[in-house]
């Protein structure tokens, strides 16, 4: 092999040195080394393009995403290479995004959560993911229809859903089998739960409940889900999802909300369940240490639970449950979803949208689905062996892609730019009626009137 | 052995008896995390205290996995940590120098000027210096993580009124001798606050080890981040890990500690010094 013209030269000037001044030997090897760096940077025109991704994802969902990035860059090596950064949880990652969105856009993909996903469209800083669709003619059938109606608003997807889940109800299948009930039926709605955690409380010598029969957490996000499996919106314009943002909630006026506050003072007072906290963490330790043994999680706690309760007892899943019994309605979907942001630079937005369908191919899916329990959002990963082995191995997890295949995609549940904050607000007023601060009536009138006051005040500064 | 060291066992033995179990109630969330670190992970929701064996691959898994990386964090909370301790030791002692000992005009407005600061929280200001940083393309670098935090004027109200308790004398007998200031500040101030200025010190350490909002805005790779953020990076709402989150603090929490230890001579034997002198 002929060696580059440059290289040649540099032996040249080697050959030439021989017996001269040791000057001008080490001038040579100057000349050559730069040849060489020369020769390394023009190499390196051909270098692959850059973007970056914002993710909120902790412990093993932290550690499959750095796995996942890893083989995407192993795979488009030389063409695209993603820089995953985490940022904190989802309220951190918005933040941040807010802050650094004022002087420049920080990164080409951010995962963002569900209810976040009305301020991303606000903020205009959004690439709407249907314009990748239709520059490509991407067959969009392939996503999950029940997932994509939470994303899609005017008929337009503007994220790519990603992690999603939903409630579910879990339950004691060997508490259920002590005390004679049918460890294959779990309770439908709040009075067949009345009814089994009835027989399901134990209580010791002197009358003290050492397990309930039920028990929840206190956490916004299931006064939202009840609102959708009632059928009803949680605020106006198309719950959020029309041209023109919500203004206002409509629960105090659809009985919405009386009625889910009405099962809780139920509970509560009939001394069927005791307060749990909010958030979810404490009704999650108290099943697992079997204090209670019907609860509702997310369907993504499922791999959890499963591992800490161990062989102690046998788990079953139902669906969430209905507060009437003849509800028509269904769960919508939580979670994150994958937001592609404007940067004006088509080679980044190309990048990341290859990024994005990477993230989302029926086999990334299946890895995704057994690491961590989020639904595969993409059709075909149903026929993948590694999603039929998972599904074997852990039943219970049908029971979760059931329910949200027998929702309709109407429930997709509502958008609301302030929801955060509506979501602290629905925990601190159940909080206030359990106390017996309040009567359901005076909470729903004041929950109403302070998520209105934040309403107003976003519409009137965005 | 003599009646008085005899007497002086017996009241340490009080002294231990009366302190151990105070010592186990204040010490017992930080030993119960230890145990759930070390925990079986089908353990930790039986209400079990002591582990059944001791599991250590929460530790492995910290330090060693990929997705989090323990030891550049520690390293870099260390970096942080140490230069705002050191650069605010430096800064604050000399303001409080010349507003303790120095003459000149508006010294009072400026004093106050310096305490108005104090009552703006530093959650006002935290976008604003943010954009300030990121003009400067300080993002994701040391300087963002240190420079802001280099002066506080806490710390110079602390060591001023620190100073204020030395007699004026002390000064005005030291320039009649001929020593200028910076030898006065080096051979006299330092050394009688030591254990003023070795308080200020550990605050600004654990204070700065400590924080979260501001490390996390201005980092983005893993090559900056502090320890807090890596806690958090063991935490997800769905996938809840308690035995590796714990293991997380319990690494996080032994460098802040070590600095206590190691500063504890220096508060101790100050404080010695200061009740013997009256």
């Amino acid at each position: 092999m002929k060696p580059p013209p440059h290289f040649a030269g540099a032996f040249q000037i080697f050959q030439e040195s021989k017996g001269e001044t040791h000057m001008r030997k080490i001038l040579s090897l100057i000349l050559a080394a730069s040849l060489l760096l020369g020769l390394g940077s023009a190499m390196a025109t051909e270098s692959p393009t850059e973007i970056v991704f914002w993710h909120s994802m902790g412990g093993v969902n932290g550690e499959a995403i750095a796995k996942m990035a890893e083989d995407f860059n192993v795979a488009y090596e030389g063409k695209i290479k993603v820089t995953v950064e985490y940022q904190g949880s989802y309220d951190d990652a918005i933040n941040k995004i807010r802050a650094a969105g004022m002087s420049a856009l920080p990164c080409d993909v951010v995962q963002v959560y569900d209810i976040g996903s009305r301020f991303m469209i606000d903020s205009g800083w959004a690439l709407p993911i249907q314009e990748m669709i239709d520059a490509e003619g991407y067959d969009i059938t392939q996503i999950e229809p029940n997932i994509a109606a939470y994303y899609t608003i005017d008929g337009k997807l503007y994220s790519m859903p990603f992690n999603s889940s939903t409630p579910l109800l879990y339950y004691n299948k060997t508490a259920f089998e002590e005390v004679g009930l049918d460890p294959d039926v779990a309770p439908k709605n709040f009075d067949e739960i009345v009814e089994m955690a009835e027989k399901l409380t134990v209580k010791d010598a002197d009358g003290k409940v050492t397990r309930y029969g039920f028990g929840m957490g206190n956490y916004g996000w299931f006064f939202e889900q009840w609102m959708g499996k009632m059928g009803l919106h949680y605020v106006d314009n198309n719950n959020g999802r029309g041209a023109d943002p919500a203004t206002k909630v409509v629960f105090d006026e659809t009985g919405g909300a009386e009625a889910i506050f009405g099962v809780w003072k139920r509970m509560i007072d009939e001394g069927i369940i005791t307060y749990l906290g909010r958030g979810n963490n404490d009704a999650k330790a108290a099943f697992i240490s079997k204090n209670i043994a019907i609860t509702l999680e997310s369907t993504a706690a499922l791999k959890s639970l499963l591992v800490n309760v161990g062989d102690e007892f046998e788990i079953g899943t139902g669906y969430f449950p209905n507060i009437h019994p003849d509800d028509e309605g269904g769960v919508s979907i939580g979670g994150g979803s994958l937001w592609m942001l404007a940067s004006g630079n088509d080679e980044k937005q190309n990048a990341a949208w290859e990024f994005v369908k990477y993230m989302i191919s029926p086999d990334v899916q299946a890895f995704w689905n057994a690491q961590t329990g989020y639904f595969p959002i993409t059709v075909a990963t149903h026929d993948l062996d590694a999603f039929k082995d998972n599904l074997a191995q852990y039943p219970q997890f049908g029971t979760a892609i059931d329910q949200l295949h027998s929702t309709a995609p109407q429930y997709a549940g509502a958008l609301l730019s302030v929801f955060p904050e509506a979501r602290a607000l629905v925990e601190t007023y159940t909080e206030r009626l359990i106390n017996g601060e309040l009567d359901i009536a005076a909470t729903v009138t004041n929950l109403a009137k302070e998520i209105n006051s934040a309403i107003e005040i976003y519409n009137l500064t965005n | 052995m003599s009646g008085f060291t005899a007497r002086k066992n017996l009241t340490r033995l009080g002294n231990m008896l009366l302190n151990i179990p105070m010592l186990l109630v204040i010490l017992a969330p930080l030993i119960y995390t230890l145990l759930i670190s070390v925990m079986p992970p089908d353990e930790i929701y039986r209400n079990m205290l002591i582990p059944s064996s001791i599991n250590l691959n929460n530790y492995v898994n910290a330090f060693t996995h990929p997705a989090y990386n323990f030891l550049t964090f520690i390293r870099n909370s260390f970096i942080v940590s140490t230069s705002v301790m050191l650069g605010q030791m430096v800064t604050c002692s000399l303001a409080a120098f010349a507003f303790a000992f120095l003459d000149f005009r508006g010294k009072k407005w400026l004093f106050v000027l310096v305490l108005a600061t104090m009552m703006v929280p530093g959650e006002a200001t935290i976008i604003a210096n943010y954009l300030t940083v990121s003009r400067w393309g300080w993002l994701d670098s040391f300087q963002a993580l240190i420079v802001p935090y280099l002066t506080s004027a806490m710390g110079i109200f602390l060591l001023r009124q620190n100073y204020l308790t030395f007699s004026r004398e002390l000064h005005e007998a030291a320039q009649l001798d001929g020593c200028n200031n910076p030898r006065f500040m080096a051979s006299i101030v330092v050394p009688l606050s030591r254990p003023a200025l070795g308080a200020l010190g550990a605050y600004v350490f654990l204070n700065t080890w400590n924080q979260y909002m501001w490390p996390l805005l201005v980092t983005n790779s893993s090559n900056y981040r502090t320890v807090q953020i890596g806690i958090s990076m063991l935490y997800d709402i769905d996938a809840e890990s308690l035995g590796l989150m714990m293991a997380g603090v319990v690494i996080v929490i032994v460098p802040s500690l070590s600095i206590f230890i190691f500063m504890q001579k220096q508060l101790i034997n100050g404080l010695m010094a200061g009740a013997v002198k009256g």
